[in-house]
């Protein structure tokens, strides 16, 4: 009897670590890892070279949300690899999630995202939060540091929204660590971001009005302005290519959900109010 | 005891028994392919019987909730993760159900010392174009059946094939969504009231010298009559509606219908359900 009761007591254990188990449910990353799954490599001991963040994206607040824009140019060393990249990429009707850094590992990060989202949507019956959603993002970095550090799969990525439970627009940007900050108006990454984020600051501060206070056309032509000036201090960040009528992506995050501006929207408003014929 | 084969056949027959039993109360789930996608309709209590199950697939059940929810997991899961590692065209009804889930139902069916899952289950997939949408239903014992236009989940053989009869004969080429939804209501009744109807035919063939109920089993109730039963039923319970739609945006096609949807879509007859 003595004998057996401590085989008991281990029972009665693990049945408890099965019903806190039971709470955890709707973790898609768990439920991969449990298969194997592991999103950066291991980086080859000695492989620790910079990488830059060859890119520009930026996200502001603007009147009826948030604004999220990217270039479109993905380069290796000094070569033009494609221009016709999308750094901005939506992972549910509400977020976007806007990458600076090794492609290969953000678009991977984002694939887990989307699925995440919605598995935790689907499991559990209520959306995830939006506080929750963040985490999920600094958990994937976290994962990614010994990739990042390695200099294999950095990804600095702002993460814009909009929180239906708060009925506000919100935007984070991460270091490549995965520590979280809010950006109460405005963030930026990538190569080109010390351009325009001096510029950001100038017109937030002194413009005509606040970022947040823009009407959407004008947020739409200042994101098209500070992209062109990015490209035009950085040789990796990719301006307009109107003969290959080339825009920036640009995206909207209202209560409404992500709205994708077209090119048709874009070149008007580019022509009209961007190039100056000096 | 069971090692011997004809035990084993009788222990299955019981267990046969014994489930068909446990669906007396279920309320059946009709799903109805419309002009933009499909609907899936039940009237239930307490839980809810229609789910998302991915971007293209929603799923509803009869059935124990526990074992439901145990199956919806293995659904959820499965297509989460095929959909991750491949590709979301990739997850399939098809390939949910007769490699997935249909295999461990009937296991758990047959091991008659074990419990079986007290389930039917309705998966209903969106194809990309009209002609590949597709319905699959389950039956408890792992048999599954795949279907197009309509399927539906009754609590016996005989309620479900009046509704099919029903959806087949009333069925026009084209319909909305405010039309859909009339005649998948008017079928739920079909099935429900041809429920009702054996019930009260194994009371009355148990006690002789009850008088038979009017109505004959053989004849369709009239509309008015469909509309009436759903109306004595649906006040303690909640009309529960779900879509695949194919114009939806982003690539989650599902979409329960709110109150205020319904308040707008349900037939004229209905309309007080709603608004009470």
């Amino acid at each position: 009897m003595v004998i057996g009761s401590p085989s008991i007591t281990v029972h009665v254990l693990r049945l408890t670590f099965n019903e806190v188990k039971m709470g955890m449910q709707g973790d898609f990353l768990q439920l991969l890892k449990e298969q194997g799954y592991t999103l950066s490599v291991p980086a080859a001991m000695g492989a620790g070279h910079a990488m830059t963040n060859a890119t520009t994206i930026l996200a502001f607040k603007y009147r009826d949300g948030v604004l999220v824009a990217g270039d479109r140019r993905a380069t290796a060393g000094n070569m033009v690899m494609y221009d016709r990249t999308d750094k901005v990429l939506e992972i549910d009707r509400h977020s976007v999630m806007a990458i600076a850094g090794v492609p290969a590992t953000a678009y991977e990060m984002v694939r887990v995202l989307e699925h995440s989202f919605k598995y935790y949507r689907r499991t559990q019956l209520q959306e995830l939060s939006f506080d929750g959603k963040l985490r999920a993002v600094s958990k994937l970095l976290k994962d990614n540091v010994p990739a990042a550090l390695a200099g294999t799969g950095a990804v600095v990525p702002v993460f814009a929204g909009y929180d239906l439970e708060q009925g506000a627009a919100k935007i984070f940007f991460y270091d490549i660590l995965g520590a979280e900050f809010e950006g109460v108006e405005y963030a930026v990454s990538g190569s080109g971001s010390p351009t325009i984020r001096g510029i950001l600051h100038y017109l937030n501060t002194w413009g005509d009005q606040p970022l947040n206070q823009l009407p959407q056309e004008q947020a739409m032509v200042q994101a098209l302005r500070l992209l062109t000036s990015a490209a035009e201090f950085d040789s990796a960040t990719g301006g307009v290519n109107r003969e290959a009528s080339l825009y920036p992506v640009i995206k909207l995050i209202t209560g409404a959900g992500v709205e994708t501006v077209p090119d048709t929207t874009l070149k008007p408003l580019y022509e009209s109010q961007v190039v100056r014929y000096v | 005891m069971y090692e011997e084969p004809y035990r084993w056949v009788e222990a299955v027959g019981n267990r046969r028994q014994y489930l068909d039993e446990q669906f007396k109360q279920g309320s059946p789930v009709v799903a109805l392919t419309y002009e933009g996608g499909i609907l899936l309709t039940t009237v239930s209590k307490g839980t809810p019987k229609l789910y998302e199950i991915y971007d293209r697939l929603a799923l509803g059940g009869m059935g124990h909730p526990t074992d439901l929810e145990k199956l919806r997991f293995s659904l959820l899961e499965m297509a989460h993760v095929e959909g991750f590692n491949r590709s979301p065209s990739d997850v399939t009804g098809a390939r949910l159900v007769k490699y997935g889930i249909a295999p461990v139902i009937k296991q758990a069916f047959e091991e008659v010392y074990k419990a079986p899952f007290i389930v039917r289950i309705l998966v209903a997939e969106l194809g990309l174009k009209p002609e590949k949408d597709a319905l699959l239903t389950i039956n408890y014992d792992g048999t599954f059946e795949e279907t197009t236009g309509c399927a539906v989940l009754a609590a016996t053989p005989a309620a479900q094939t009046k509704m099919t009869a029903y959806l087949k004969e009333q069925k026009p080429a084209i319909l909305s969504l405010d039309q859909a939804l009339d005649l998948a209501l008017r079928a739920w009744a079909i099935g429900s009231l041809a429920h009702q109807q054996d019930e009260s035919d194994q009371r009355a063939d148990a006690d002789p010298q009850g008088s038979k109920s009017g109505a004959t089993a053989g004849a369709v109730p009239g509309i008015d009559a469909l509309m009436e039963h759903i109306r004595n039923i649906a006040g303690g319970r909640t009309i529960e509606c779900a879509v695949l739609e194919r114009q939806a945006p982003g690539s989650s096609k599902y979409r329960a219908l709110k109150p205020s949807d319904l308040s707008r879509l349900l037939p004229t007859a209905l309309q007080s359900i709603v608004a009470s």
